[in-house]
């Protein structure tokens, strides 16, 4: 059975393997080139820490090489999993209903849920392989590109959040699913294509960043530290007063509009403005902040959306195939 | 054992019966013809006693055993289709096939592609012509070693000598096997050589059930003035009149009365009267 399943995913097994293979190749040499250039520049310090550690020239130069390659790897990594559920998972099924094959399967002593099973595994577990093996690739190469290459924007950023950690395997474990059971349904190879493929885009582009909600954020007093600077989020502000509370925001935005427009009639400066805001019993502005060190947990959070969404879907694909007929 | 019977089977696409009531018990080792028009509901009936479809009323059981979600091991199915991998080699084919099944007897399989011309085991099953296809087909079906062997229009797409040698592999495996063959088809004249028993489907219904011989031999085609008609004696199945002359087909029917010829139908003009009995019945005005 899974010599047959092999067989029948043949041609979506061999594009595979070549994007591995091509893939991969690529990924190591562009990373051991970007390496060299990043020596023979003397940008090793600047990669390192970054800010004042970088000569702008040579960093300009790096850059101008480089950026456009860091891009088009994040997109690839972002697009795989679509790719895999509107090329693999649409067709795993459609195909074989629209053709009538799937007939040919069920009137065998094989039980249609090991038929499926079988066909899902050969399809998804290569497919997830290669997302994997190519995720970690990039990451490999952008983490020696250090403050020159897109992780300086840290791991909240939207596309460097779509690339990291469990992310891209929960997205292809969705697409595919989703391709799979909208191809039982639809019973059509090209409608299951279309429609996982507008499907999977919305509910991607709908649920970015919803997860951050439930990760807990940190007060930072402004003073002690003045923005994100160490790759975290700022996700809400406000102001405290002397006992440390935070004030209602109606309150702060009032006082604060007081303050801004002063009696002679020229804008305060920064200081008068916060003397101002004191006198009012506003001592200290803060921010919330989501701490990089955090991402884990959104991205935790993310799979199990995308997961728990991926196993209802294949578990429709399981029910829809048993009452097919 | 009984290979297969059905029990007011039933089954309703949206508000349409495709089989209705149906209610049989087909006898085993036999070659059973499955007649009735188009969209008569053969292929569903079928279809339901593969375990492909799921009635919507009654049961079907193979060999006493209820037919629910799947095939039964000693049924084999050959689909109107021919499902089969377009891209696939015969050989690749026979191995997707055997990979499928617990029992397999690739000798069988073997023996069945190498009949008539032979099939080429390296040609891609897109390229095969339709004959070849259903030798295939058919091949891959008598692999399972069925005692129950359901062909649904095995013989469409052929052309007489492909339809001739397909008959003979059917044939063949009846005879060395015992196997019981529901085969289902429009071509009765094909039928009448191979079958022993009839089951004739029409608006979903069982209209005849029985042994072909025994069938025929209960029927009369009676031929005779149209104007008197009282005389005969029997059950009136069809009839066509025109202004002269009324063909009548009756069902146990006494002697010819005077003025009549009497003959007994052969398959096709049997079948043909229960049609158009069938179809008089469901055009008339209801109740």
């Amino acid at each position: 059975m899974i010599w047959a399943s092999f067989r029948l995913q043949r041609v979506q097994l061999l594009t595979l393997l070549g994007v591995l293979v091509v893939g991969a190749g690529v990924l190591v040499l562009l990373r051991s080139n970007m390496v060299d250039a990043i020596t023979s520049a003397q940008l090793t310090q600047c990669a390192a820490r970054g800010g004042s550690a970088c000569a702008s020239d040579a960093q300009n130069v790096f850059l101008a090489d480089w950026s456009n390659l860091f891009q088009i790897a994040r997109i690839l990594i972002i697009v795989m999993p679509i790719l895999i559920g509107v090329f693999i998972g649409a067709p795993l099924f459609a195909q074989e209903l629209e053709n009538g094959t799937h007939v040919l399967a069920f009137t065998q002593s094989v039980s249609r849920t090991r038929w499926m099973l079988s066909k899902l595994v050969v399809a998804l577990v290569p497919a997830l392989v290669v997302v994997v093996v190519l995720q970690y690739l990039v990451w490999w190469w952008l983490t020696a590109a250090g403050t020159l290459g897109p992780r300086v924007n840290g791991a909240w950023n939207p596309v460097n959040f779509g690339i990291d950690h469990v992310s891209p395997i929960a997205y292809t474990l969705f697409a595919f699913a989703l391709g799979a059971f909208i191809g039982v349904v639809s019973r059509r190879t090209l409608v299951a294509m279309t429609a996982a493929f507008g499907v999977f885009v919305a509910v991607r582009f709908v649920l970015v960043g919803q997860v951050n909600r439930f990760v807990p954020s940190e007060r930072r007093v402004a003073v002690d530290a003045p923005a994100a600077r160490d790759g975290g989020l700022q996700v809400g502000s406000g102001w405290l007063d002397a006992a440390g509370l935070e004030v209602p925001r109606a309150r702060s935005l009032a006082v604060s509009d007081a303050c801004r427009t002063a009696p002679s009639g020229t804008p305060p400066g920064q200081e008068e403005f916060l003397a101002c805001m004191r006198e009012s019993g506003l001592m200290n502005s803060y921010a919330l902040v989501l701490p990089e060190s955090s991402a884990w947990l959104a991205h935790l959070y993310d799979a199990a959306i995308f997961g728990g969404f991926a196993v209802l879907l294949l578990a429709g694909t399981v029910w829809a195939l048993r009452r097919q007929s | 054992m009984i290979p297969l019977s059905a029990d007011s089977v039933g089954k309703r696409y949206r508000s349409h019966w495709a089989v209705r009531d149906c209610t049989f018990a087909l006898p085993e080792g036999k070659v059973i013809a499955l007649v009735g028009p188009n969209g008569a509901g053969k292929s569903t009936l079928l279809r339901m006693a593969a375990g492909l479809v799921r009635p919507t009323a009654g049961e079907l059981e193979v060999f006493g055993t209820p037919v629910r979600g799947g095939t039964h091991p000693d049924v084999s199915f050959l689909a109107q289709n021919r499902p089969l991998y377009s891209d696939l080699t015969v050989r690749e084919t026979v191995r997707v096939a055997a990979a499928m099944n617990d029992r397999w007897s690739a000798e069988r399989v073997q023996e069945v592609l190498g009949l008539q011309a032979g099939v080429d085991h390296g040609a891609k099953i897109r390229t095969l012509s339709a004959g070849t296809r259903t030798q295939v087909a058919i091949a891959l079906a008598l692999g399972r070693l069925p005692r129950l062997l359901l062909l649904d229009e095995p013989l469409s797409d052929l052309d007489p000598l492909a339809r001739d040698e397909t008959l003979r592999i059917i044939m063949a495996e009846v005879a060395d096997r015992g196997t019981t063959v529901v085969m289902s088809s429009h071509l009765l004249a094909d039928l009448r050589e191979v079958c022993d028993h009839m089951l004739l489907v029409d608006e979903g219904r069982v209209q005849v059930d029985g042994d072909i011989e025994e069938v025929l031999a209960r029927h009369r085609i009676l031929v005779g003035p149209a104007a008197d008609e009282s005389a005969v004696a029997g059950t009136l199945v069809s009839a066509t009149r025109t202004q002269r002359q009324a063909t009548l087909l009756l069902k146990d029917s006494g002697p010819a009365p005077q003025g009549w010829t009497d003959a007994e139908p052969d398959l096709e003009s049997l079948v043909m009267g229960y049609l158009r009995a069938s179809r008089a019945r469901s055009s008339a005005p209801r109740g």
